[in-house]
């Protein structure tokens, strides 16, 4: 009975009830998209900062990450490998090693990091492989030969088939030099390790090092984003059991990259004020509507309750008006919502003037929104639980009503 | 009468002339006890060979250099041990500093951006090794204090930098004594955290003067807080000729004598 009537109630002014939807689900629309493209802008900030610098997780002598001493090394590569490979979830992994030394083109001298890889391993792992702009990538036959990111070549005014002579402190303390073929210029997208990385064969460069056969980290990849945290303890709980050197320790990307999780704490931190105030503004809007329908009905529910109908049960019916409308409002936008952000994630988003900030993060040209079951449904069910509460008001207030006053309202 | 108060303005004017200039006598220039300083420990030439101990907590690592300088500004160093390392040599003239390994045969000139940075994995960065006259140019100088020890003054000195001079420390402390034996200095920091000293101990006759063979250079921001760098001069030699053009990028590239 209630619920034929708030359904008929609801279609008694047509156009303010599509209105109201409309609003409704507009903001659902926007909600949809605004999280998903954050969410999808998050997964490529990740994403490109995982293959070009850290991977997934590392294994590493504590305190690498802070310092990066040439001296806090993984001595002995080999047994990790082995608990790696014995690990669920593991894709793959690949010793490196770094160091700071003075690049020399001959034309130019500037500080730069250089690291040491395994070509093969590292193909698989690491983006840079892939982006190669000039030239190729390191070979596994390589001896003397390194690839240089592409604002480094600028500046140090290098090309492809230059000679570059690298000078640093190797792990003993001697000078560490070689003269090095660039065959290679790449340009991973993140300006910041393009401005200052060179690689090169990891034999070579524990020879010139000293490294002893020592690296200083094992990148890890895995399967999955979100097994990375099991990785990171099933490691480290191995690493403690049979650990051939007790001092090592396996961290996941975003302990390694602090800064890359404080920025998009920060963005997402900026995105809920944002559809805090979007709230808001479709709570005023849709409790106008509410507040009015009650007040242009006041001699009708006078009527009704003067015919004996409690005010328990006009209070259920208003309640199951705004209900409904919420709820025509919410698959409408839901249903809009999710096909225009898939669309988008199909065609992508060109960033047109934002590009050049973005590629700071390693953000490409184009912003390709996410659509999961929470980008899709945390802002909907947000939408009804602000809706239904703000119609709650006018319809209790029916409690308050005398049918005399009621009756002789206009 | 006029002329009785003018006579009386005089005499004053006079007598605090010759308080100031006592005050003067008592607390000489601190500039100048700097500058007497960086002569005396560099002469007008200078021939040494120093024995650097880089000592970490968990490991040390001993060379043996051969220096020479010319003036404040110029010097060339060159390892003579151990093996692996002998014939790599650093040059300095005036702000700018060469280094040269014999391995890839080539003269790599340091950026300015590097001068900062520690040498040969040492607590001493290139510009305390080459020890730059920048304490004298680019800081203000105030003596702190002086106290007598064993019959010598010593003198503490602290240096700002100018404002627009470009160093990196927010402010430096020497000491140093009457003679011109620098006994340390320390460097602090924009926040004025000390954050490495260095301290010279066991004055002993090096060619002609008094001079102290160990100096010591400690980081204070080291974790270990053991870490530090020792040279000791083995040999040392003042005012010898020392040709011009020892001071060259060509001689950089050939053993020294």
């Amino acid at each position: 009975m209630e619920i034929l009537m708030a359904w008929r109630n609801v279609w008694r002014n047509p156009r303010r009830t599509a209105l109201t939807i409309m609003a409704i689900a507009f903001a659902c629309l926007l909600l949809i998209l605004m999280l998903s493209i954050q969410v999808g802008t998050y997964e490529v900030m990740i994403n490109a900062s995982v293959k070009t610098l850290t991977g997934h997780a590392q294994v590493i002598r504590q305190g690498y990450n802070l310092d990066r001493k040439i001296r806090q090394v993984v001595k002995t590569p080999g047994p990790i490998e082995e608990i790696l490979s014995a690990t669920p979830h593991v894709a793959d992994f690949t010793p490196r090693a770094n160091a700071f030394a003075l690049l020399s083109s001959g034309r130019r001298t500037c500080a730069g990091m250089i690291t040491g890889i395994d070509p093969e391993k590292e193909a698989r792992i690491s983006s840079v492989a892939r982006t190669v702009r000039k030239g190729r990538f390191l070979d596994p036959a390589d001896t003397n030969t390194a690839v240089i990111g592409q604002l480094l070549a600028k500046k140090l005014k290098i090309d492809v088939a230059d000679e570059l002579v690298v000078l640093g402190s190797a792990m003993d303390g001697s000078v560490a030099a070689t003269a090095l073929t660039v065959v290679g210029i790449f340009s991973s997208g993140m300006d910041e390790y393009d401005r200052r990385a060179i690689q090169m064969p990891l034999t070579h460069f524990q020879e010139i090092f000293a490294m002893r056969g020592g690296v200083h980290e094992i990148v890890i990849s895995c399967d999955a984003l979100g097994n990375v945290d099991k990785v990171t303890q099933t490691v480290a709980s191995a690493l403690s059991q049979n650990a051939p050197d007790a001092k090592l320790a396996c961290l996941s990307w975003a302990e390694l990259n602090p800064g890359l999780i404080q920025s998009i704490q920060m963005d997402l931190g900026g995105g809920i004020i944002f559809y805090a105030i979007l709230l808001v503004m479709v709570a005023f809007s849709i409790m106008n509507t509410f507040v009015m329908a009650v007040f242009e009905r006041t001699r009708e529910l006078g009527t009704l309750m003067a015919m004996g109908a409690r005010p328990g049960r006009l209070s259920k019916m208003l309640v199951l008006e705004s209900g409904f409308l919420t709820l025509c409002g919410i698959i409408l936008g839901v249903l809009a919502g999710c096909l225009l952000t898939l669309w988008l994630s199909r065609t992508g988003i060109p960033l047109g003037g934002a590009e050049g900030m973005m590629r700071q993060y390693g953000i490409p040209g184009e912003l390709k929104p996410r659509l999961t079951l929470i980008t899709a449904f945390a802002g909907p069910a947000l939408v009804f639980l602000i809706t239904i509460l703000t119609a709650l008001y006018p319809a209790f207030k029916v409690h308050r009503m005398t049918i005399v006053d009621a009756m002789r309202a206009v | 009468m006029k002329k009785t108060i003018f006579n009386w303005f005089i005499r004053g004017g006079t007598a605090l002339v010759l308080l100031s200039s006592t005050a003067l006598a008592g607390e000489p220039d601190p500039k100048a006890v700097i500058a007497k300083a960086w002569d005396y420990m560099r002469g007008k030439t200078s021939v040494s060979v120093l024995k650097m101990t880089v000592h970490r907590a968990d490991w040390e690592r001993t060379s043996v250099i051969k220096a020479w300088t010319k003036g404040r500004e110029n010097s060339i160093f060159q390892i003579i041990a151990p093996k692996k390392d002998k014939g790599n040599g650093t040059l300095k003239i005036g702000r700018n500093m060469w280094t040269y390994n014999p391995k890839v045969n080539r003269v790599v000139k340091i950026p300015a951006s590097m001068m900062s940075q520690s040498w040969m994995g040492s607590d001493f960065s290139n510009n305390d090794l080459s020890k730059a006259d920048t304490i004298l140019n680019d800081y203000t100088h105030e003596i702190e204090g002086t106290r007598t020890q064993d019959g010598i003054q010593i003198y503490e000195i602290k240096a700002l930098p100018k404002p627009d001079a470009p160093v990196i420390w927010g402010m430096q402390k020497l000491k140093i004594r009457e003679d011109g034996i620098l006994l340390s200095q320390a460097f602090y920091d924009e926040d004025m955290n000390m954050v490495k000293v260095m301290v010279t101990t066991d004055i002993k006759m090096m060619g002609d003067r008094p001079f102290p063979v160990k100096w010591t250079m400690r980081s204070m921001d080291a974790d270990s807080g053991e870490d530090y760098t020792l040279l000791e001069y083995n040999e040392l030699q003042f005012d010898l000729p020392v040709q011009e053009r020892l001071f060259t990028v060509n001689a950089l590239k050939k053993p020294l004598r």
